[in-house]
């Protein structure tokens, strides 16, 4: 059995780093997810784990350092915030395209302006689209159980795909929550060792990103695509067994709280939920009805599963914790999935879109409160007056 | 270990650089591949960067290796190296392969290293890798159609530094001297050496002591290109000697932190004898010619021959 104790989402994920026993760790700072890469450094310097910890010449560094670990047939990490994860950007389509399932752990911080270091999901949804497994933990627990998911889901030979395991910076990355770090022998059972056959070694060589010519090109891309919709499958068929070894089940999709009778939800991923939770609670007590349906799992976009959550409302309201600027609906990316996913439904369940806790600034309870009261609105009217609203400013 | 080649004829028959690339008609690079490739044998993990030696040699289905070889982008093969060095050396620590340790080597080309690569192959060196890191110079972005990079020499035409009217002489700068900046400044680097792709017995020397080095090597190649530099396909091994023989290009190793001279030419011929071949410098004046000479005179001196050439003619 494990142990319990109150970490933060840092040290819950560099927790679920040395269970999954990695080879490569590459560093390199940057606030918020410093706190990961410092606890590995203490593990590795006090033996708790046995692995290479390279300190990277910057993100774009890291990335392809680990890239060399995983093609060379190490389980590798590494991991980044904010201004860090675009500066990498080159490395994260190659990656995917040479189909190695390494991890990085984003905890998520604004780009510049503001400089603040503050929390917003903005980084990790500029590397959204290029092919790799992507969701977010709401809490340390799920930081580090993400983790533990990822590396099996990525790894799983039907899908071979590296994977960002998100989480807020600070709101989940710097706050202390109860964590139950499981045991060695279970994540064995649920992990068994990185193999791919496909790695540098010379008793069997293999050329590895070769060039293609056009006429390859539609068919090399195609198989990316099957790899991320053929993994749906297997996200479905891991959490169950994540159920099952550990004791904790995780929708594989998404999390719906107090959603039975309800009439209007908010849809939004990340640890501002866990505000939102509170919100729901208090209005449940005065009887209004209301909901809060969480996104677990970003990529692969689950839009059937969405589809089949939010359809049922009157009214859905989106919270996007990210800037998209000038993007149709005028919020933000989460708004237009999910209004991809609601397409056909006709007014059946008006959307809104909230822009909120934007340059790191936390997204109160009463602006959960205005936000619902304007759902209300829209669900008595069937329809929104505007797309979207950017908190606090427009509502 | 890797035994020393005596000489040309006891160099080993195996090819580990084989048919299959579609390089141009007297590839300088190509051919200093074949003889890093032969030197290192079939323990060997190959790194392209991009470059011309990533473009012109790995068409899908047919590249030229009879070891591994993954591509790296043009910004990172130093990364990569180190990626791939760290997982063997954890791998063989925690039993998760009974593979031998492998040369890691990276081919990249002069904007791949000297422009670029600089920062990941300056990290790599920095954190003591056990890799091999080859910069085969042909002066320029050659892959993609002949552009300056920081080592096209002075005076070089280039499509981004063209002759012309107000610009007489082309490039107008002097090139970065990137074995000097390795060599100063990395205290975990275990060998440097420059080599030739004319002076093939010395190369693949050399490309053996930078493997059995057990740390960091960085070896820089000069590798004529004829496409880029305007020279006839068959005279680029002359045109390599000619580099050498002007002082343009130097060979050394680098022992205790000193340069030591691994080929001295007896007679230091003036440079206007290396670039009457060449189409890139046809355009120079002789104000242009003497500030090269004065430019080789430099670097000589720095390594230690003082040039006592004649001047141009």
């Amino acid at each position: 059995m494990g142990v319990k104790k109150r970490i933060s989402g840092c040290v819950a994920t560099a927790n679920a780093v040395k269970l999954a026993d990695v080879e490569v760790i590459c560093s390199y700072p940057i606030r918020p997810y410093t706190g990961i890469m410092s606890e590995l450094a203490r593990m590795v310097a006090d033996g708790e784990l046995d692995a290479e910890f390279v300190y990277g010449e910057g993100e774009h560094g890291q990335l392809s350092v680990v890239y060399g670990a995983s093609a060379a047939g190490a389980r590798a990490f590494t991991g980044s915030s904010g201004v860090g994860v675009t500066y990498a950007m080159e490395v994260y389509s190659p990656i995917s395209g040479e189909r190695l399932p390494l991890q990085m752990a984003i905890a998520d911080r604004t780009l510049d302006p503001p400089g603040d270091f503050g929390s917003e999901q903005t980084d990790a949804l500029c590397c959204r689209d290029q092919g790799w497994i992507q969701g977010w933990a709401s809490t340390p627990q799920e930081a580090l159980d993400l983790t533990l998911l990822y590396y099996r889901i990525g790894e799983d030979p039907r899908v071979l795909l590296p994977q960002y395991a998100c989480q807020d910076g600070y709101f989940v990355s710097h706050i202390l929550g109860e964590v139950d770090i499981p045991d060695a022998a279970q994540v064995k059972e649920f992990l068994p060792p990185y193999k791919n056959h496909h790695v540098l070694d010379p008793r069997n060589p293999q050329i590895i990103g070769a060039q293609m010519e056009p006429s390859m090109g539609p068919g090399m891309q195609y198989q990316r695509y099957q790899a991320i919709e053929g993994s749906r499958k297997v996200i479905e068929e891991v959490h169950e067994e994540f159920g099952r070894i550990f004791g904790r089940k995780y929708a594989p999709w998404v999390e719906e709280y107090m959603t039975d009778d309800a009439e209007v939800v908010i849809f939004m991923q990340g640890g501002h939920a866990e505000t939102c939770k509170t919100v729901v609670k208090r209005l449940r007590n005065l009887g209004e009805k209301v909901g809060l349906v969480r996104l677990r799992t970003f990529r692969p976009f689950p839009t059937q599963q969405v589809r089949d959550a939010l359809g049922r409302f009157k009214a859905v309201g989106v919270v996007d914790n990210s800037v998209n600027f000038g993007i149709s609906g005028a919020a933000g990316v989460l708004l237009t999935e999910a209004r991809t996913a609601l397409y056909g439904l006709g007014d059946k369940v008006p959307t809104v879109g909230f822009v909120a806790g934007l340059g790191g600034e936390m997204i109160t309870h009463d602006e959960f409160y205005k936000m619902f009261a304007k759902l209300k609105e829209v669900a008595k009217a069937g329809k929104a007056d505007k797309q979207s609203y950017w908190l606090p400013f427009e509502l | 270990m890797l035994e020393e080649i005596k000489s040309i004829k006891k160099a080993p028959v195996e090819e580990y650089y084989v048919p299959g690339h579609r390089t141009c008609a007297g590839c300088g690079p190509a051919l200093q591949y074949r003889l890093v490739a032969k030197a290192a044998g079939p323990n060997t993990i190959f790194l392209g960067p991009t470059g011309c030696m990533y473009v012109a040699n790995t068409s899908y289905g047919c590249g030229p290796w009879a070891v591994p070889w993954i591509h790296a982008q043009i910004t990172n093969g130093g990364a990569v190296a180190s990626g791939i060095e760290a997982a063997y050396k954890a791998m063989i620590r925690k039993h998760k392969t009974d593979a031998e340790f492998p040369n890691i080597i990276v081919m990249a080309g002069d904007g791949g290293s000297a422009d670029i690569g600089i920062q990941a192959l300056s990290a790599a060196f920095y954190r003591g890798h056990n890799i091999l890191f080859v910069a085969y110079d042909n002066e320029s972005y050659a892959n993609t159609g002949i552009q300056t990079s920081p080592t096209t020499p002075y005076g070089a035409w280039t499509t981004f530094s063209p002759a012309g009217p107000v610009i007489p002489e082309g490039k107008k700068l002097m090139p970065k001297d990137l074995p000097k900046i390795m060599a100063h400044g990395h205290p975990e680097l275990k060998y440097l050496a420059t080599a030739s792709l004319s002076y093939p017995l010395d190369l693949m020397n050399k490309v053996r002591k930078g493997l059995n080095a057990n740390g960091p090597a960085f070896l820089y190649i000069h590798a004529p290109c004829p496409k880029g530099w305007s020279f006839p396909a068959d005279k680029t091994v002359e045109i390599g000697k000619l580099a050498v023989e002007t002082g343009m290009f130097q060979l050394y190793e680098l022992d205790g932190g000193e340069y030591k001279l691994t080929y001295k030419p007896r007679e230091l011929k003036p440079v206007s004898e290396y670039i009457k071949y060449q189409g890139r410098f046809s355009h120079l004046q002789p104000e242009h010619i003497e500030k090269l000479q004065q430019f080789a005179n430099q670097r000589l001196k720095e390594v230690g021959i003082e040039a006592v050439a004649a001047p141009a003619e």
